[in-house]
């Protein structure tokens, strides 16, 4: 239902109502509606599927992404990619799939108190999501740009390791970010919202979660507004359903599950809803090899190397993951900074063009404290996130090391993506030139694809907005199942992080429901 | 010097402020209804003539097609933002398309439509570098919205060596 699939009714009565159609909602909607549950889907973006991916961003942005593919933090300095389409960030995804890293859980147990997350107890889950969705290293030939990460890290004797991915009958495309035209990669599109729905769950999409009716410390109701295709509201200040169910599980994703709480005026007494919302922030460096790179070609993010991660403490200065990601028109002509001829330069070596970039691990830091999700006056969700000195300086030895690594693999010129930076043709003069780049915001191109935090769970009410068990500290009635959980960020790409987790919290809550074991798979 | 610097520039925005932020561009918004007006169609065939100068084909009448071609797709990406970006974008761009406008924000002499690539990109220039916010992000997303459009349509890859998606 919804959008040109049906009209919506007035109200709707079900057993539990999901907000969110991706990672963490997929995963809840298959195990409640095989518990039994009566189960209702809300999905602010379009049901999309392989016979609409034709493998062109012209398409693919506009129609999967939140905002077009353009969202930005509040002051610009940072572009965001995230999904908005059923299936959400999983159906346009690059499949990079880790486990929660070590390092990150010990973190959660030993300073925040969450004693369960811990491996061994996390294990079963992230074995039975593996299998429930392909999750395995990708033993295909890495293409180029994957194997230039490889190559460099080699000849610098960092260790580089294959990336595990979610795909079945992979067709090495390379098109994962416009969604797989294939059904290769298990996304929640062709998995778990499928399943779901083939055990009685209704789907409502283009129908926006606008804000649940709270009375009593319990969700009465939760009230939906049909949407646009650019998310407008179709009829402004018209309720399109009320939903009635037992039971409520927020899924949205970070920025905007926080933000259906914070339209609802509910309860935060410790002023933590939004607050602490990580992004990885993610910095470029572009080389030219002489070979051709074509990086648009083949399986995306198949190489990683964690070294400037596990060779400092996880609480010290900022670790970076590196990996390589895909490269296409739109992308590439963006990212590139600068106009006229040099720009023209640039773009003219595309075919030759490799590209790594570093996901920086904020939130284990004080002053990596991440960023404070707000409402504009509409009502619709924006994310303050100040990229502080701290963070920057990471960035600044994530570009030195990217760029160490790509003349290593034999670049003949990289360019640190950054406002005031030039190719470089050696090792020396990049280092110099990057040591001297003002690392400021809005001049070094930063963007991020892992939206997390917002709603952490915490052992205790003045630490979170919800318990270790996924459950709404002050709102009995409500679960949170997304990556907007995480107190900290990941360390890592964190699609499997959720599926694991939600899993987990999925299984407690269709016992604590229904008295019945589910498990996935 | 510094401190005196951002004075003129914080007076400079207060000024273009006053004179077009009110009436001026209450009355001629950047988008009408999600659309790019007249004026906003000419401001951004002007600055992907200097954003994408030696990218655009050569010979001038293929030049004003891929420009045309460009600015249509502009228009197709607007309609699509949400509400909350368009209002935005709808501000930068009518504020970008009056005098006081282009002069403070822009730093560009003549009309858009006059001023030659060098003019427009010396005046990208000055906004790309500014010590303002503001004009840096005027500057970031005229980019990033000229460069996605133009090399969103299969009809500019060559100009990257781009194949295309693989025929399934």
């Amino acid at each position: 239902m919804g959008g040109a699939h049906g009209a919506l009714p007035a109200k709707i009565t079900c057993d539990v109502a999901i907000v969110g159609s991706g990672a963490g909602a997929g995963i809840t909607a298959e195990l409640l509606t095989q518990a039994g549950l009566a189960v209702v889907i809300v999905e602010e973006g379009p049901l999309k599927s392989s016979s609409d991916f034709h493998q062109h961003e012209s398409e693919a942005y506009p129609s999967l992404y939140q905002e077009s593919a353009s969202r930005k933090t509040e002051d610009k300095a940072i572009s965001i990619l995230q999904g908005r389409c059923v299936g959400g960030s999983t159906t346009v995804n690059w499949t990079s799939s880790f486990r929660t890293p070590e390092s990150t859980l010990r973190f959660w147990q030993e300073r925040l108190g969450l004693k369960d997350y811990h491996r061994e107890a996390l294990a079963p889950y992230f074995d039975q999501a593996e299998r429930r969705l392909h999750i395995a290293p990708w033993l295909t030939e890495p293409n180029e740009n994957n194997a230039l990460l490889h190559r460099g890290a080699q000849k610098l004797g960092i260790s580089a390791s294959v990336i595990a991915r979610n795909v079945k009958g992979c067709w090495n495309l390379g098109s994962c970010g416009m969604g797989c035209p294939t059904n290769a990669k298990q996304s929640m599109l062709v998995t778990t919202i499928p399943a779901a729905l083939d055990h009685g769950a209704t789907l409502l999409v283009e129908t926006r979660a606008e804000q649940f009716v709270l009375d009593g410390g319990k969700a009465q109701a939760l009230r939906c507004v049909a949407v646009r295709p650019n998310s407008a509201p179709v009829a402004p200040g018209q309720i399109a359903t009320t939903i009635v169910a037992k039971h409520f599980v927020l899924a949205g994703g970070a920025i905007n599950s926080p933000a259906v709480l914070l339209r609802s005026k509910a309860p935060d007494p410790h002023a933590l809803l939004g607050a602490r919302t990580f992004l990885h922030p993610v910095v470029m460096s572009a080389a030219v090899p002489e070979q051709r790179v074509e990086g648009w070609a083949g399986a995306p993010q198949s190489i990683y190397t964690d070294h400037f991660m596990d060779t400092q403490p996880i609480d010290g200065p900022m670790g970076f993951k590196l990996e390589a990601p895909p490269l296409h028109p739109v992308i590439m002509a963006t990212t590139m900074p600068g106009y006229g001829q040099p720009h023209a330069d640039m773009l003219a070596k595309f075919p030759h063009t490799h590209v790594l970039l570093a996901l920086l691990r904020d939130g284990f830091h004080p002053q990596a404290p991440g960023g404070q999700v707000k409402l504009r006056s509409d009502g619709s969700a924006v994310l303050d996130y100040p990229l502080t000195d701290f963070v920057m300086e990471g960035a600044r030895r994530a570009l030195l090391a990217m760029a160490e690594i790509q003349f290593a693999a034999g670049a003949q010129e990289v360019l640190p993506v950054h406002e005031r930076a030039h190719p470089y043709t050696s090792w020396d003069a990049a280092r110099s030139a990057i040591a001297a780049l003002p690392m400021k915001p809005l001049l070094t191109k930063v963007v991020s694809a892992h939206v997390m935090g917002g709603c952490a769970m915490a052992a205790t009410e003045a630490q979170g907005v919800v318990r270790a068990d996924g459950g709404h500290w002050q709102i009995e009635n409500l679960s949170v199942h997304d990556g907007s959980l995480f107190p900290t960020s990941v360390g890592a790409n964190p699609q499997l992080s959720i599926y694991g987790i939600a899993n987990r919290l999925a299984q407690g809550l269709a016992q604590r429901l229904t008295g019945r074991a589910v498990v996935l798979g | 010097m510094q401190r005196r610097s951002l004075l003129k520039l914080g007076l400079v925005s207060g000024a273009v402020l006053a004179l077009a932020g009110g009436a001026a561009v209450l009355l001629r918004p950047g988008l009408e209804q999600g659309r790019l007006s007249a004026s906003a169609r000419g401001l951004f065939a002007s600055l992907g003539r200097a954003i994408l100068q030696g990218t655009l084909p050569v010979d001038a009448q293929a030049r004003s097609r891929a420009l045309a071609g460009m600015v249509e797709r502009i228009d197709a990406l607007t309609a699509n933002l949400p509400p909350a970006v368009q209002a935005e974008l709808s501000q930068l761009l009518g504020l970008l398309c009056t005098t006081p406008g282009r002069l403070g924000l822009a730093g560009l002499a003549p009309a858009w439509a006059d001023a030659s690539e060098a003019q427009v990109q010396a005046a990208l220039e000055g906004m790309r570098f500014s010590s303002l916010a503001l004009r840096q992000q005027a500057y970031q997303a005229l980019h990033e919205i000229v460069g996605g459009a133009y090399m969103s349509d299969e009809s500019t890859w060559a100009a990257l060596g781009y194949p295309g998606p693989l025929p399934l």
